[in-house]
């Protein structure tokens, strides 16, 4: 597991640590967590699952520049054989905080960069449960296709709901991911005024 | 043609859509002044492809041509086109006025 934190321009993924048991914890059981699979029933138990993840897996607490933790993000089940792994535990949990700015989809441009760049993966996948309509809308927008639909795969709230299977090749990455992406984030770069022209009018 | 009314109300939907995915108390107020992204800004990223993705396909669907928002032409604007819906509502008329 990469031991060091990947630095962006709005946010930075920093490794998740012990430490951020009871952080991670609230936010797997905040409203905004619905769609994610049930996390753990105690800060205690939220602690002992982050000190058992293997070293095979990339898990990140999302943090603003000024070192606030918004969010979590992973990269896991990474195949060096097939060259393929999975986005995923992708949640930002302080909402509020992130307002106006391009912090998820740096954070997902940080997983793509370490996972096609650094680690040469040819495949990122992932599912998303199929009533996480601004999920999916997002991911497909940022180039990921579907796949398939995994018929009541995740229990959730109390009843099954299926998932949609979504792939994304680093071709794809490289062609449509990336512009949209570096397009977000200079969006986020703008302010809402008139910019200075050269003559500084 | 799409007039600034028909244009608003293809936001104002799109924004509605996001409101639809939101609990009670997360609602964002939708008004011809509403700050989209930037300081002061109602939107994550997450919340701000939502609404590029409906008002591109609203707007696509109803002038009948391809409309784009996110290239390097719409972050070359003066004013961010998503800087509020009245920025968004006068980018998509200035898209939509030229010829095809």
């Amino acid at each position: 597991m990469l031991a060091k934190t990947i630095q962006g321009e709005f946010i930075n993924l920093r490794p998740l640590q012990g430490s951020d048991a009871e952080r991670t914890y609230n936010w797997r059981h905040s409203a905004r967590a619905k769609y994610l699979n049930q996390g753990a029933a105690s800060v205690e138990q939220q602690a002992a699952w982050i000190a058992s993840r293997p070293v095979t897996e990339y898990n990140f607490i999302i943090e603003l520049k000024s070192g606030h933790a918004v969010g979590m993000v992973s990269l896991t089940g990474i195949d060096t054989i097939n060259q393929h792994g999975e986005s995923g535990r992708f949640l930002i949990g302080d909402e509020d905080a992130v307002k106006g700015t391009p912090a998820a989809v740096e954070a997902m441009k940080l997983i793509y960069e370490l996972a096609f760049d650094q680690l040469g993966l040819i495949r990122i996948c992932g599912t998303v449960a199929a009533d996480n309509h601004l999920m999916i809308k997002w991911q497909k927008y940022l180039g990921m296709k579907e796949e398939g639909r995994l018929r009541n795969h995740l229990y959730l709230d109390g009843q099954f709901q299926d998932a949609l299977f979504l792939g994304l090749l680093v071709d794809e990455y490289r062609k449509v991911t990336l512009p949209r992406m570096n397009f977000l984030v200079a969006a986020g770069r703008v302010k809402n005024e008139l910019k200075p022209t050269a003559q500084g009018n | 043609m799409l007039n600034k009314d028909a244009v608003h109300a293809i936001i104002f939907q799109a924004l509605a859509n996001v409101n639809d995915e939101r609990g009670p108390d997360e609602q964002l107020d939708i008004s011809p002044a509403t700050i989209l992204f930037g300081t002061d800004a109602v939107l994550d990223s997450l919340s701000l492809v939502s609404v590029i993705v409906d008002v591109e396909a609203a707007v696509s669907e109803v002038s009948g041509r391809d409309v784009v928002l996110t290239d390097d032409r719409a972050m070359s604007q003066e004013v961010s086109p998503f800087s509020d819906v009245g920025s968004l509502t006068s980018y998509i008329l200035l898209l939509l006025s030229e010829p095809v």
